[in-house]
Formats: structure tokens, C-alpha cells, sequence
């Protein structure tokens, strides 16, 4: 392992994070040079120097191996959340060091759970940096480094191959200007196209830009207190919901379609799952709300209900009601989704469409061995046949964040918060949803939960992002020879 | 060739505008805080100025009422006037001045009160007001009717007056806390982007410890144990530079230097 290269790479991502608290200095000086100018500047300034020092000592390197790739994404992670931190901590108002830590890892880590009571206190340039980051944190720090900087030949799929989902890379088979051209068309295409729509819906440029991009890295991180509902607009939710169901779909099936490539959203069982998955899931709430006297009427119970599941699944975590209010059986199919969630190789936390899909087979594969015990019986995924050691991750991954979702709930209910928000907010923060239930429901915050739970939440959020296992074999001593 | 010395210098270079910097920071913040503590205790010095100028007006037109009230003492009329005024501009230049004004406007009501009051007072030398205010004592004497009024009604206004300036006088203690708060919030602006400087500092030094091992102490010391095992064994000097500086070109030269050696040693 030669950290002096791992050190250049991070570096590479500190500039392009330097280069977004920049453009939120811009946004700042727009706006009346509003009190996060100076706070924005400082930590651009500071993030590039931190950037730049290694790239200056360390020259470039064309290959990389897999651990070095490894090891630059969870760093690169990790430093982006660190420096994150330096606007909000240097703003101050709501922002300890604790609560700056949790909204610099809820933002990279486009979970968009918020520790801020009053969100409309904060100055746009803030705002903005608070988009950005999750913006950025949507299409992987390391991706975008990608973008920018094209020159790094061979180096580049290596990093991509471990920035994504082991299920996402099927459709990734391209080379890798190809993957480069999908997030840009997949990702900027999806932004631009959505702050349209939700400008001409009524919002205002900013707020557009900024619902936009939050629904585009499926975060949830809003402009206003009460999130979508401040608008209650019906044309601006079904706009959201549009932008979120897609941005949980595989970025390559959504570039195969706009393209009129085979392996297109038609065609993909996964999409297909996932996409009567969110059907079935609102439709499912909407009766029971319907039926409980929620609210009058099918349609206004259908409205909340498929933006409220939508939000969810796809981990964006918006909100326009008030979900602790909910029946039973909608929080426990809410949760159900939080669990799930959207597909692999989209923006999406979770355990993902794929898995259920493959542990679902599994299942079948496994009753139908039982009564045939002499029968080879193979799973196929989208008409692939799996081999071994994929259907065997995929249960030690289900396994694993499992585990980690117990861990995360036994920790908080330690620290006196009790059983409903502590599973919610672990599942929540794991998945990289945002919103969970009891103290953190979708229209309140994570200011109330004890330090160590917040922090152990962001911990969560970390492990999702980074599909668990990037994340540990960082602290394997072995790993680093 | 050059560039080792340009990395090092770079480093250094790093550490010291850091440093610099982090300095300008806390120099701009902590003056920017002693400017508003200054703000602060010159607020109040002002404040307790003025408070002290209208309670001394007050005080002299009570007295100089008193004169005139009890002992008929016409002369005193101008210096009843004249403190009266002196109150009220002295309570102007307290409003233009004041920051939060609704702590003034009891003040401002009393006083606009007591000139009605006096004015009412000194347009009827002939002691009218008295015997206005208390006609079925009519036959009593103006003195007593004028301790009358005084009691009655100037007391009890010129109560509420000086209740009024002592409690304008407290205005900038009750303003103080949101000050302080302030204050606190300005102070830890101050300290918190040269926290995240150093803390930036000691990430830059860290790594500029590790360079430095990697690209010049490491390369040095495999040379110099190959140089030491070829004098001593005579076993070929193989020591490794990756990157083409200074080390490199001395890793070359030693190596030009071991083949000259070898090649005078063929010749003899």
C-alpha cells in the first residue's frame, strides 16, 4: 500500500469539496455577502491547501491497485466529512462539534437527517453548502473527482469498481468514458431537468435548485422546516416523486434507456421489482390510511402515502405529513421500505432492490432443493446466472446490516432514547434515509438524540454509504501492509 | 533536479502562511471583540452620563418649583425653564443615541407629562392651578393650596420621572445579556477557524514528516547502508530512488563513481 498515492487522491477530492465551498461563497457574496461568506472562504481556503499538499509532493501515479482503490474512496469519504464540517463549525449558531460532524456525514452521505431545529436561519451560502455537499456525496466524492479531472487513464475504473455496489457493476461494463458520459447525462440531466420543472411548479430558483439537487442524490436535505409540506403543492410532490423514483433507479439502466439500449428499464427485473414495489407500497398506506380516517378521501390519503413511500425507498426522506401520526401497518411497511430501499447503482443507501431480489431466489432456490435434493438450481438475475460468491455476499451483507442496524439501536436505547426512535433512526442513518419514527420523525430532527447516539448514527450512516465493508477493512491493521 | 528543495520549501512555505493565517484570524476577531466590549462599557459610561444630566435637571427644577410653589419666589421662574429644557434635550441626544429607544419611552411620556405640568404652572403666576384643582378649600391659603398641589399632583409626576431615569439609567445592564450573547457568539468565532487552522497545521506538518521520510530520510538512509555494505562486502549498490530529484542524481553519481573506482581498478 502506498499512502503517499492514497494521500494524492484525497487530495484531488479535497479540491473538488474546496471547489464547491467556493461556488457557496459565491452563492453567499450573491446574496448580500450574508454571514457564511466569511466561514465559506475560509474553509475553501483551508481545504485547498490540504488538497494541493500532497500533490505537490507526490507525483502521479498510472496504476493503482484494488486496496489502494479501496483505501482512496473510504478516505476520500471520510476527509470530505471532515472538512465538511469547517463551514458549519465556523458559522456556529446550532452547529457544536458534534452536531457539525452529523450534518457534514448526513450530507456526503446523502442521508439528509438534520440536526437543525430552525433550517430557515441559515444564510443561503450555507444553504447551498449544505446542498452541495450532499449533491456531491450523491454521485461519490471519488466519481466526481473522475469527471473532473480525465486524466488518469487506467487508474479510473479501478476507483469506480470500488466506489459502487458489487451489484451495480453489471451495468457499469462499459469503458470508462462511458461511465463518466452515464453520471453526467443520468445525474446533471436529472438536476437540471427538475429545478426546471419545480421552478415553472412555483418555487423560486434557489429553492428549486436546491429541492433539485437534494432529490437528484436522493438526500432529503431541504430549504424549509417543514420540508415539501411548506409548499403543499400537489404538482411540486408529484414532480419530487418523479426525480426521487428515478434517481433510485441503476444509473446505467436509466443511460440504456434514454439511449434505446437493450438492458433498458423495461427489460430489467430489478427495475420492474422496485418500481411495483413503490406502487404496491403507497397503494397499500393509502388504504389503510383511507380506511383509519387519516385523511378524507382516497386520493388525499394516495397524495401522502406515495410521496411519504417514495421519499423513503429511494432514501431521500422529504416530507409532507407527519408519519408518527400514521396507522401501524403504514409505519411498519415505511419501515419495510427504509430497510429495502432503491436499487443498486443509483445514488440509494439500503440494502437494495438487487438483494431482495437475489434473497428472494435464494429462498425459492433453497425450498425447491429441499424437495429435489439431486437438482442443480441456479439463480438468475435479469436472465445473468449468479455465480456463488455473489449470492453468498449477499446474505453476509444482509447479515452484516442487520447486525449493525441491532448494534446501532442497542446503543441508543443505552443512552435512555426509547425502542421506536432508536431502531428508526438506526435504520434510517444506515440506509441513508434520513427520517425515521417516535423523536426523529419526518418532521422533526436528530437534535434531541444523546451525543453518543448522534454520533453513533452518523457512524451508521458511513457503514451504509460504504456498503459496510469498505469501511471496516480500514481498521484492519493487515490490510494496510 | 530541483525538486527536493522545492518540496521542502512548498512544506515549510505551507506551514508558515497557516500560520500566518490563523494569526490574522484571531488578530481580526479578538480586535473585533475588543472593539465590542469597548462599544459595550461606552454605552454604558454615556448612558450613566445622561441619566446623571436628567436627574440633575429634575432635581433643580424640583427645587426651583418648590421656591416658587411655597415661597412665591418669582425669580426662580427662568431656572424652572431652563432645567426643563435641559431635561428634554438631554433626553434627545439619549434617544438619537440609544440602540433599543422602547427603554426611553416611559421617560419620554413622564417628561412630556412634567412640561405640561410646569407650563401650565408658570402661565399662572397668580396660583390658578391650585385653585382649580382644589375648590372647596378655596379659602384656605395659597401656601397650603400649593404644598397641596405639590404633594398631589408634582410629586407623584416627578416620582415617576426620576423612577423613569433611574430605570433608563439600568437600560444598558438589561441590554447586556443579548450583548454578552453576542459576544460569546463573536469570541467563539474568533477561536473556531484558528482551532480548524492548527488542526489543519498539524495535518499538513504530519504529512509533510511523512514526505520528507519517504522522499529524502528513507532514500538517504538505504544509500548510505548499500554504500556501507558495498565498502565493507563488496556487494553491489543497489539502493533505490523512485523520483527524479536531487536523490536520484546522487544515487547516479555514486553509481558513476562505484564504476569509475571499478574501472581504475581493471586499469592498475
Amino acid at each position: 500500500m502506498r499512502l503517499s498515492v492514497v494521500l494524492r487522491y484525497v487530495g484531488m477530492v479535497m479540491l473538488f469539496v474546496a471547489l464547491f465551498m467556493l461556488l457557496s461563497a459565491g452563492i453567499s457574496a450573491v446574496s448580500g455577502y450574508d454571514s457564511a461568506f466569511y466561514p465559506l472562504l475560509l474553509s475553501a481556503s483551508l481545504t485547498t491547501l490540504l488538497g494541493l499538499f500532497p500533490m505537490i509532493f507526490v507525483e502521479k501515479t498510472e496504476q493503482l491497485t484494488t486496496k489502494e482503490g479501496y483505501c482512496i474512496v473510504v478516505c476520500s469519504w471520510l476527509a470530505a466529512c471532515v472538512v465538511g464540517m469547517f463551514p458549519y463549525l465556523m458559522w456556529g449558531g446550532e452547529f457544536t462539534l458534534v452536531n457539525a460532524w452529523f450534518e457534514s456525514v448526513s450530507g456526503f452521505t446523502t442521508t439528509g437527517a438534520s440536526i437543525l431545529n430552525d433550517v430557515e436561519a441559515l444564510p443561503r451560502g450555507l444553504m447551498f453548502w449544505r446542498m452541495g455537499s450532499t449533491w456531491i456525496g450523491g454521485m461519490g466524492v471519488v466519481m466526481f473527482a473522475l469527471v473532473i479531472l480525465p486524466s488518469l487513464g487506467r487508474n479510473k475504473l479501478t476507483l469506480s469498481n470500488v466506489e459502487m455496489s458489487t451489484l451495480a457493476k453489471d451495468n457499469y461494463r462499459y469503458r470508462t468514458q462511458i461511465v463518466v458520459q452515464i453520471l453526467l447525462v443520468v445525474y446533471v440531466g436529472l438536476t437540471a431537468l427538475s429545478t426546471l420543472c419545480l421552478k415553472m411548479a412555483g418555487m423560486n430558483w434557489f429553492d428549486a435548485l436546491c429541492q433539485a439537487m437534494s432529490a437528484c442524490a436522493t438526500s432529503g436535505f431541504s430549504t424549509k422546516n417543514l420540508s415539501i409540506g411548506f409548499w403543499n403543492s400537489p404538482m411540486i410532490e408529484t414532480i419530487l416523486i418523479f426525480t426521487m423514483a428515478v434517481a433510485g433507479i441503476h444509473f446505467g439502466v436509466i443511460y440504456a434507456t434514454v439511449t434505446g439500449k437493450r438492458n433498458n428499464i423495461f427489460r430489467s427485473e430489478v427495475t420492474r421489482f422496485y418500481l411495483l414495489m413503490l406502487l404496491a407500497g403507497s397503494v397499500a398506506i393509502a388504504v389503510s390510511l383511507w380506511i383509519a380516517g387519516t385523511y378524507e378521501g382516497f386520493f388525499t390519503s394516495f397524495r401522502y402515502a406515495a410521496f411519504q413511500f417514495v421519499s423513503l425507498v429511494s432514501t431521500s426522506g422529504y416530507a409532507t405529513a407527519d408519519t408518527n401520526l400514521w396507522t401501524p401497518f403504514a409505519i411498519i411497511v415505511l419501515i419495510f421500505g427504509s430497510l429495502v430501499c432503491a436499487c443498486a447503482g443509483s445514488t440509494a443507501g439500503g440494502i437494495k432492490v438487487n438483494r431482495l431480489v437475489i434473497a428472494g431466489k435464494m429462498l425459492r432456490a433453497r425450498l425447491k432443493q429441499q424437495q429435489h435434493p439431486s437438482a442443480v438450481i441456479r439463480i438468475r438475475l435479469d436472465g445473468i446466472m449468479q455465480e456463488n460468491e455473489v449470492t453468498n455476499s449477499v446474505m453476509v451483507f444482509i447479515v452484516a446490516y442487520l447486525m449493525l442496524t441491532l448494534a446501532g439501536t442497542v446503543v441508543s436505547t443505552m443512552c435512555g432514547v426509547d425502542l421506536l426512535t432508536s431502531f428508526s433512526a438506526a435504520v434510517a442513518c444506515i440506509g441513508n434515509v434520513g427520517p425515521g419514527f417516535g423523536e426523529v420523525g419526518s418532521l422533526d430532527n436528530y437534535s434531541g438524540l444523546p451525543v453518543l447516539s448522534r454520533f453513533v448514527n452518523t457512524l451508521l450512516m458511513l457503514f451504509g454509504r460504504l456498503e459496510i465493508f469498505g469501511l471496516v477493512q480500514l481498521f484492519f491493521i493487515k490490510w494496510w501492509r | 533536479m530541483t525538486g527536493l528543495r522545492r518540496r521542502v520549501a512548498i512544506g515549510f512555505l505551507s506551514i508558515v502562511c497557516l500560520l500566518f493565517f490563523s494569526g490574522m484570524i484571531s488578530l481580526f476577531e479578538l480586535s473585533h471583540l475588543s472593539r465590542d466590549t469597548g462599544d459595550i462599557l461606552k454605552a454604558n459610561k454615556r448612558n450613566i452620563e445622561l441619566a446623571k444630566r436628567m436627574l440633575d435637571a429634575a432635581h433643580e427644577q424640583n427645587v426651583a418649583l418648590i421656591h416658587l410653589a411655597v415661597f412665591g419666589d418669582r425669580s426662580y421662574d427662568s431656572v424652572c425653564r431652563n432645567r426643563m429644557e435641559s431635561l428634554e434635550n438631554t433626553l434627545a441626544v439619549a434617544q438619537s443615541e440609544a440602540l433599543d429607544k422602547s427603554f426611553l419611552d416611559s421617560l419620554a411620556f413622564a417628561t412630556t407629562e412634567m412640561r405640561l405640568l410646569t407650563d401650565n404652572f408658570l402661565a399662572s403666576g397668580d396660583g390658578t392651578p391650585f385653585r382649580t384643582a382644589f375648590a372647596p378649600l378655596v379659602q384656605a391659603d395659597s401656601a397650603a393650596l400649593a404644598s397641596r398641589w405639590y404633594q398631589s399632583d408634582y410629586e407623584t409626576l416627578y416620582g415617576r420621572l426620576t423612577s423613569a431615569i433611574k430605570s433608563y439609567m439600568t437600560s444598558t445592564q438589561s441590554s447586556l445579556v443579548p450583548r454578552a450573547e453576542q459576544m460569546k457568539k463573536n469570541a467563539y468565532r474568533a477561536v473556531t477557524p484558528v482551532l480548524i487552522s492548527l488542526a489543519v497545521m498539524i495535518a499538513i506538518v504530519l504529512m509533510l514528516y511523512y514526505f520528507m521520510s519517504v522522499y529524502c530520510v528513507n532514500p538517504i538512509v538505504r544509500m548510505n547502508k548499500s554504500l556501507g555494505d558495498y565498502l565493507a562486502f563488496r556487494t553491489p549498490f543497489a539502493a533505490k530512488a523512485e523520483f527524479k530529484d536531487e536523490v536520484l542524481g546522487l544515487r547516479e553519481k555514486i553509481e558513476a563513481l562505484i564504476a569509475l573506482v571499478k574501472q581504475s581498478g581493471k586499469t592498475q
